[in-house]
């Protein structure tokens, strides 16, 4: 019976952070698929939003606007942010790889920093989205989660007719698939990449604010690597720039990383006679993009060009 | 009349200071260095640089790897720390001595260059950048997990010192002179190495790899050679590191050191070997001296300030310090070919060599 019941609540939590691994990673791999940018601020945005999300939602900041307008508010302040810096400091050396990961990461740490004078470097709290448990498949869940789950689903849906059915949307999988041609054909590549990147922040944005609020309730100046890392790991896995990609890389992430931590990493740790830890899951999640890299080099369903110009 | 005298002041000055290739700037600096510890300076002014001096060869091994093949590597710091932690580990349990210690924590860190080379090789572009990222990952886990062995969080303290016989103060010069030289001796095997036909072979690599494929180049024998060097250079630099500070623990596989990495490399020119080196003497003078004891701001502004003069400076010269100085010799040297006025020290000298 002790099986059935780890198989449950395996099948269950991986499915639940598995859905806000993909949004997650969503922001990372739209601003990547349209521009070719890697965003490694993309945990700075998640960390932004949730301290915005903090202010507005908490007794904190003195003016307590409600959850869900505290939200959106956190989600646009967040996509101006983005879209502002993305046009002073990454659109100058666009193009250019190396000197785009030396502005973000720059950027990234300008963040931690306003952050850390604004707030101190210490924990503070993230208001929980709903109270109270709710009993799925003989799992205790808290409602926090499965609302969390099912909005990142909804977004995930929402994003998902916006790139494959409207207008925009077209144009970003066009300037994806090929820019210059793309450009020929009357497409406005810079505000394009304006709005993407404004997309990804507040992707990001919600993506924190649904994560802390559900799991652990706290937020500090140094989340971000932790959350970039995790982004990195589900875009290598499904694809870079693949939006489908990262919803199958973020569930199998989930489940290999649930399967560890409930079932594998008590039994390692009995055998080896040492404390259960959550120290190896960041590990664990690794070695299987790795494995899945090292059998299919441009991830599950990256774009395989192996002869360019 | 006097903007004409500034002006001229200042042609003349363009063509007798810069009129020297970086190259020899870079020596300059090494002789400045050379003979720093004469004005007296305080112990903790000369930890800046020894550091400094450690985290130049960090960087220029990164270079040799992404300027040369374009391999851009994300977690660098695997192998800073496996140097440091091997090093560490050797000391801690086995009790060997420090002469023995660092060579071997480089041939670990060899090994784990060829071993992280092999599965690199399938990979390309900014796959290859994530991927990398994933190792010191790894590492961390398992040092953590593996708390018995490697002390955990807590780290690996009181390795042995470099020169235990010498009083306190003279400790600090001698490490410094020691970090120095080990510098100079690897920059100079780098830098050979980067413009022998091994590095130019690499280059062209980085510039077409189908093409050099075609041409009969053995791309997997020089993308691990490549990963190879990279990985011996950095282990010493971490090896060095740990018996330096005496302790060997996670800040040597810290997320900033693989990404400060790339920060150097791009503001001193990638590509250049001896850019990077300069970049880190200036950027971490400028963080840990000028804006921690010459203005002493608190940690937090001295980070964002730091930061925001990388972005502005890689923003305005993109292409990094050294190639900036290049691109300004090369100008000179062309506009000297149409107006034949001025000094023409550099000319003159190579003239007589033809002969």
């Amino acid at each position: 019976m002790v099986e059935i019941e780890l198989i449950q609540s395996i099948l269950v939590y991986g499915a639940i952070s598995g859905g806000m691994y993909a949004l997650l990673a969503l922001g990372f791999t739209l601003i990547y698929g349209v521009s070719d940018v890697i965003n490694l601020a993309h945990g700075s945005l998640f960390m932004i939003g949730t301290y915005i999300f903090f202010v507005l939602a908490t007794p904190y900041g003195g003016i307590q606007i409600g959850l869900l307008p505290a939200l959106i508010l956190a989600a646009i302040f967040v996509a101006v942010i983005g879209a502002v810096t993305f046009r002073l400091t990454v659109h100058p050396v666009i193009g250019d790889p190396l000197s785009i990961m030396v502005v973000t990461i720059s950027f990234a740490m300008i963040i931690q920093e306003s952050m850390v004078l604004g707030f101190g470097s210490y924990r503070q709290p993230v208001p929980s989205l709903a109270e109270g448990l709710a009993t799925i498949w003989g799992v205790k869940v808290t409602y926090s989660k499965i609302l969390a789950f099912v909005a990142s689903l909804a977004l995930f849906a929402i994003l998902m007719t916006f790139v494959t059915k409207t207008k925009i949307g077209r144009a970003m999988r066009a300037v994806s698939q090929d820019r210059e041609v793309a450009m020929l054909m009357g497409i406005n590549t810079e505000m394009l990449y304006l709005l993407t990147m404004g997309i990804s922040a507040s992707l990001a944005a919600v993506a924190g604010m649904l994560i802390t609020s559900s799991t652990a309730g706290v937020t500090y100046p140094h989340i971000w690597p932790q959350q970039l890392y995790l982004s990195f790991a589900v875009v290598i896995l499904g694809g870079l720039g693949s939006i489908k990609g990262s919803l199958v890389g973020a569930f199998i992430i989930s489940y290999v990383e649930n399967t560890f931590v409930f079932a594998i990493d008590p039994i390692i740790a009995d055998i080896l006679n040492l404390p259960v830890g959550g120290s190896l899951s960041g590990a664990v999640i690794m070695a299987t993009m790795l494995l899945v890299i090292l059998v299919r080099p441009k991830g599950l369903f990256g774009k395989r060009v192996e002869l360019e110009e | 009349m006097v903007t004409g005298y500034f002006r001229r002041a200042y042609s003349s000055f363009v063509a007798h200071v810069l009129d020297i290739p970086p190259r020899l700037l870079a020596l300059l600096l090494f002789l400045l260095l050379l003979s720093f510890p004469i004005v007296n300076p305080p112990s903790s002014t000369l930890l800046i640089l020894t550091t400094a001096s450690l985290l130049a060869i960090f960087a220029a091994s990164w270079d040799l790897l992404v300027g040369r093949t374009g391999q851009i590597s994300l977690g660098h710091a695997l192998f800073f720390g496996i140097g440091t932690y091997a090093t560490g580990l050797l000391s801690y349990h086995l009790n060997w001595p420090i002469w023995v210690t660092i060579p071997l924590s480089v041939l670990v860190g060899f090994l784990a260059a060829v071993l992280i080379g092999f599965p690199c090789l399938r990979v390309k572009g900014h796959y290859l950048a994530l991927v990398t990222m994933a190792f010191p990952i790894i590492l961390i886990g398992l040092i953590l997990y593996f708390k018995n062995i490697t002390r955990g969080d807590a780290g690996i303290w009181g390795l042995p010192k470099f020169f235990p016989f010498l009083p306190y103060k003279q400790q600090f010069i001698a490490e410094y002179y020691f970090t120095l030289l080990l510098l100079f001796a690897s920059g100079i095997i780098l830098y050979k190495i980067a413009n022998s036909k091994t590095g130019m072979v690499m280059v062209s690599i980085l510039d077409d790899e189908l093409a050099s494929k075609a041409c009969g180049v053995n791309i997997t024998k020089y993308k691990l050679m490549a990963f190879a060097i990279s990985g011996i250079f950095a282990s010493l630099a971490g090896s060095v590191n740990a018996h330096l500070l005496q302790v060997a623990n996670l800040a040597s596989l810290r997320v900033t050191l693989s990404f400060m990495v790339i920060v150097w490399t791009i503001f001193g020119g990638l590509g250049t070997i001896y850019g990077p080196i300069v970049g880190v003497y200036i950027l971490q003078v400028l963080d840990q001296y000028v804006l921690t004891k010459i203005v002493d701001v608190p940690t937090p502004w001295r980070i964002i300030i730091y930061s925001a003069i990388v972005i502005v400076f890689v923003l305005k010269w993109p292409r990094g310090l050294a190639r900036f100085v290049t691109d300004k010799q090369e100008d000179l040297e062309e506009a000297r070919d149409i107006d034949e006025r001025g000094p023409r020290i550099w000319r003159t000298y190579k003239k007589k060599e033809k002969k």
